[in-house]
Parts: C-alpha cells; sequence; structure tokens
C-alpha cells in the first residue's frame, strides 16, 4: 500500500455540471419532436447524432476534423513561438517595450474575424490565410504573458545566477525560461480556445476546407442536421482541446501548482 | 558517343512514358474560380467531371463561397482568376472603376414560370402586392444584388413604393424561419430555398410572385467575370476556358429535370435530391448580350444604382459574345 490512498470510484452527485449538459440535450430533443420550436432548422438531437455516426463512419468528419487541428495547431505554434520571442524582447527591454508597446495594444484589441478580409486579400483563401489567423490570435496572449512572467520572475533567481557565473544563454534556458513557463502556458491556454474559433470561422468564410466550411455548406444546402452535427463536433473539440490542455499543463509545470499557486 | 546516344535513348524511351502523367499534368493550365454552390454552376461542374476542361487543357480549382459579391474581392487581388457573381455586384464594381469584365454567360431568367426566384409570404397576411408591402419589412440575402434589384422591381410594378419599404439582409438559409416566425413581412427567395421554404413551411407561407421573370423575364442573372487586363492578355486561356464550359451547358440543356443533372448538382451543393425535383431552374446560357446587360444597368439607374457605366459592348469580352 506504499505510495498512498485508495482512490473511491468517483460518483456523479445530483450537483455535477453534467446532468445540466444532459437536461439541455433532453430539452433539445423534446423541444424538436413535440414542436415547441417548430423549424426544420432545429432537428431532433438523436437524428443530429444519427448523422454525426454517419459522417464520423464515412470518413468525412474525422478528415475535416483533422484539417481543421492541423491549421489550428501549425498557426498556435509559430504564433506561440513568435509571441514568446517577443514577449521576451518586451520584458527584457524597456526600449523594446516603449518602442513597439503602442503598436501592439492598438492591435491587440481587435477582433480576429474583422481582419480576415484585408489578409484574404495578401495571403489568399488557403492554409497560408488560416494559419495565419490561428497565428495571429496566438501570438498576442502569449506575448503579453510572456512579458508580464518575465517581469515577475524573481530578481533573487536572475542574481543568484549571475553570482555563480552562468552564462546569459544558459541562464535564458535553465532558469528565465522555466520560471515563466507557467504564464506562457496561461496565455497559451487563452489562445488555444480562441484559435479554435477564428480557425473555424476563417474556414467558414472562404476555401473549401475544415470544419467552418462543411458547417457553411450544410446549412446553404438545407441539411440541418449534418449542420449541428459539426457545432456539437465543435464543442466537443474544445472540451477536449482544454482537458488535454490541462493535462498536459500539469505534466509541465506540476511545481508551480506544487508551490499552491493556480494556473 | 554513340553508345551514350544509346543509352539516353534508351534511357529516355523508358522513361517518357512512366513521365507522361506528370508532363501532362504540367501542361494543363490552372485557372481558380470562385464559386458559389448553387444550382447557377451546374455546367462548371458538368464540364469539370466530363473533362471538357481537362481536353481543352485547363485545370479548374473552384472555392466556394456563399455569395457572389465574396469572390469579386478575390477576383482583383489575384486570388482568383474568375468568380462566378450576379450581374449586379459586377456592374456595381464597374461602377467603382475596377476592371470587371464578364468573360462567361452563366444564367438568365426564364421567360416564363416557374422561375428560380420567388416572393414568400404569410399565409393570412393578405399580402399579394407590392402596395401592399409599403411599410414592411422585406428580406434579400444581401443588399444590392440582383435579388434585391428585382425585388424592388416586382414591389415597384405591384403597384408599391420601394423607397416605403423597409429591406433588410437575411440569409437564405434563414428567410423561411424569420418569415414563419413574423420577423419580416415578405422574402426573396432563391432556389433551392424557395421549394425548401415551401416544403417544410407549407402550411405557413405560399408563394405571391416569380419576382425577376414577372419585372425582367429572360434577364440576365448571373456571369463569370474576370480583370480587364487578365482578359487581354491571356484571351486564349479564356477562350478555352469558353469552349469547355459551353459543352457543360450543353450537357446540363440535355439533361433539364432528369436524375444525372439532378445527382450532379447534389454533388457538389449537397441539396439532397428529392429537394431538387421540384426546384424551379434558370435558363443555362452560354452568351452575354449587350442588351442584357443594358436592361440591367437602366433598372439600377430607376433603383438608386445610377452611376457612370461604360458601354455594354465594352465590358463583354469576345468568349462571352454569341
Amino acid at each position: 500500500m506504499a505510495g498512498g490512498t485508495i482512490a473511491a470510484p468517483r460518483r456523479f452527485r445530483p450537483t455535477s455540471g453534467l446532468f445540466l449538459v444532459l437536461g439541455l440535450f433532453l430539452l433539445w430533443e423534446v423541444s424538436a419532436r413535440t414542436g415547441m420550436v417548430d423549424s426544420p432548422n432545429w432537428p431532433p438531437l438523436s437524428r443530429v447524432l444519427a448523422a454525426l455516426v454517419r459522417d464520423t463512419l464515412s470518413g468525412e468528419m474525422p478528415m475535416l476534423v483533422a484539417s481543421t487541428l492541423a491549421r489550428m495547431f501549425v498557426g498556435l505554434a509559430a504564433g506561440t513561438l513568435a509571441g514568446v520571442a517577443l514577449g521576451l524582447l518586451f520584458g527584457a527591454s524597456r526600449f523594446a517595450a516603449r518602442m513597439l508597446g503602442p503598436t501592439v495594444e492598438l492591435l491587440r484589441p481587435i477582433p480576429i474575424p474583422a481582419i480576415i478580409p484585408p489578409l484574404v486579400l495578401f495571403l489568399g483563401l488557403d492554409n497560408t490565410m488560416k494559419v495565419t489567423i490561428a497565428a495571429i490570435t496566438a501570438f498576442f496572449p502569449v506575448l503579453t504573458n510572456t512579458a508580464q512572467g518575465l517581469r515577475a520572475v524573481e530578481a533573487d533567481q536572475i542574481a543568484m545566477a549571475r553570482t555563480f557565473g552562468v552564462p546569459a544563454w544558459r541562464r535564458l534556458f535553465r532558469v528565465t525560461l522555466p520560471a515563466i513557463l507557467p504564464y506562457v502556458m496561461a496565455g497559451l491556454r487563452v489562445a488555444l480556445a480562441l484559435a479554435l474559433v477564428t480557425t473555424v470561422v476563417a474556414e467558414m468564410i472562404a476555401g473549401e476546407q475544415g470544419v467552418g466550411h462543411y458547417l457553411v455548406l450544410m446549412q446553404f444546402a438545407g441539411r440541418a442536421e449534418e449542420m449541428y452535427a459539426a457545432v456539437l463536433v465543435l464543442a466537443v473539440l474544445g472540451y477536449a482541446l482544454n482537458r488535454g490542455f490541462l493535462w498536459l499543463e500539469r505534466r509541465l509545470i506540476g511545481w508551480f501548482f506544487a508551490t499552491g499557486r493556480n494556473g | 558517343m554513340t553508345e551514350i546516344t544509346r543509352r539516353a535513348a534508351l534511357g529516355a524511351s523508358l522513361a517518357l512514358p512512366l513521365m507522361a502523367p506528370a508532363l501532362r499534368a504540367q501542361a494543363l493550365t490552372r485557372l481558380r474560380v470562385s464559386v458559389i454552390p448553387v444550382l447557377d454552376v451546374a455546367p462548371l461542374h458538368a464540364a469539370i467531371r466530363h473533362g471538357y476542361f481537362a481536353a481543352e487543357g485547363i485545370e479548374i480549382d473552384t472555392s466556394a463561397t456563399t455569395g457572389g459579391a465574396t469572390g469579386l474581392p478575390g477576383v482583383v487581388a489575384g486570388q482568383f482568376r474568375m468568380a462566378f457573381t450576379n450581374t449586379v455586384s459586377a456592374l456595381l464594381g464597374v461602377r467603382e472603376g475596377l476592371d470587371f469584365r464578364f468573360a462567361a454567360a452563366a444564367v438568365r431568367s426564364q421567360a416564363a414560370p416557374p422561375d428560380n426566384m420567388a416572393i414568400l409570404v404569410r399565409k393570412g397576411s393578405g399580402i399579394t402586392s407590392g402596395r401592399q408591402l409599403e411599410g414592411k419589412r422585406v428580406a434579400s440575402n444581401t443588399r444590392n444584388n440582383v435579388v434585391w434589384l428585382r425585388g424592388m422591381a416586382w414591389i415597384d410594378k405591384t403597384g408599391g413604393d420601394w423607397k416605403k419599404v423597409t429591406a433588410v439582409e437575411v440569409p437564405f438559409p434563414q428567410m423561411a424561419d424569420a418569415l414563419a416566425g413574423g420577423q419580416i413581412d415578405a422574402g426573396l427567395f432563391s432556389e433551392p430555398f424557395v421549394t425548401a421554404a415551401l416544403q417544410t413551411h407549407g402550411d405557413k407561407l405560399e408563394r405571391i410572385g416569380w419576382f425577376i421573370q414577372e419585372t425582367a423575364p429572360s434577364s440576365s442573372v448571373a456571369q463569370y467575370v474576370a480583370m480587364k487586363e487578365d482578359l487581354e492578355k491571356n484571351g486564349e486561356v479564356f477562350e478555352r476556358f469558353a469552349r469547355g464550359l459551353h459543352k457543360g451547358t450543353d450537357w446540363v440543356n440535355e439533361r433539364l429535370g432528369k436524375p444525372e443533372l439532378l445527382e450532379l448538382i447534389s454533388g457538389f451543393s449537397r441539396v439532397p435530391v428529392e429537394r431538387l425535383k421540384d426546384c424551379g431552374f434558370t435558363v443555362y446560357v452560354k452568351d452575354v448580350t449587350e442588351a442584357e446587360i443594358a436592361e440591367v444597368i437602366a433598372t439600377m439607374t430607376r433603383f438608386g444604382l445610377g452611376g457612370r457605366y461604360p458601354a455594354p459592348s465594352e465590358l463583354i469580352f469576345r468568349t462571352a459574345k454569341a
């Protein structure tokens, strides 16, 4: 029995959020079946699930999800790298922060869907544009969190590394980056949720790619079941990405949470 | 030397058959065309499916958008070589100084009902004419396009004052619900949304007119548009495009109402075949005439979209002429 206690099997309590979700699903089914909402654009959940099963078994939905996720993750990676690099510059150099700060603060609040039309003009309608959208989405939260994290790194840690003669590049990789990782992760978590939204919006506007395009195509084809199946997939995808990220966060910066702080 | 030549000849004779598909693919000119997944682009898809473009050495890469006007900025930016768009949106671009030209014909309205577009109202509303729509809300998918223009013309023709009507933008997929729910008083529908609305809301909605056919029978609805500079520089490519498209148009016209055509349309639009069976179609044509463009410009001018337009003859590239 070394190593701890036996975990009791988890039971759903009446206050569990899952019951609310199930209740809403039930309301969906009943409202469509009984005519509470009388529209072909409001099909019963059971028919939506049947369409989802059909699209999954045909391989269409998995392909669409994979293509959307691929674009999102490539953009996320590019935006995160750029955000961390510029965030470090911001945090390390007051001059850089003074010079670039106003531009960043002006651009940051612009809703991403608003910049899609000019991006279409410069980058086209394909992957380049959609990946760039995801990258821009990730860039700003990661940038601000990295800069904030760098400012929050305890001066003592840096000073001690300096005292021990740790070279600058090693200080960066061994002291600074690990110390700011929780902040970067917090920014990335925000970016992850937003990147899924903006990638799908970009797919909805133009091109013939991904879940976003499928959703619009089905809407215009009057196939509400398939359209809501795509919406359900996006909901589940968003939830799964968040849960997966939390799991990864606990693995990567468990030490941060062990100090009693909360990401 | 002789041996090297033999080797080279032997190598080439082995490699050429293997390279043939790649060489053929290289020889194809790739044209990116912005389309809307609607009934009107059936000839384009027929030509792609049956290899009419490939026979002309063209590979068509379609990119679907939900509205014709969305594709035009892509043509200006060079993202597309052509866009399928309604005549009014293209002419408005020309009025604003953009060098759009009609590169190929697409569709005209029907000479007699049923047509592709219809105006629907709620049953029991008592609305049967434009006069009764004064002070009411009329939905169009977009303002200042062919749907809106002909809708306003129908209101005018049936005794109403179009300026006294509140035109609101409602996307086609939501129009039937908005009308049945009382958010709007009339909707300017296009197929397959006319059929869908009457199939699903038949107890609540009714058709009171074919607003394009009744105001302008056999009139211009949509074309393929390209930039003047591109057309003049690469006219031969567009000629090949037009030839391939014409064969697609013939294929479609020979199969109107037949399962083959409905399956083709269902394939790219994903609209169920059962719904397509009841749809009113436009007329698939191979030429754009000066008279039809002049009529559209005159109607646009009457309904507040006037301005400086070049002569229709200047707007129609040779590939779109009869």
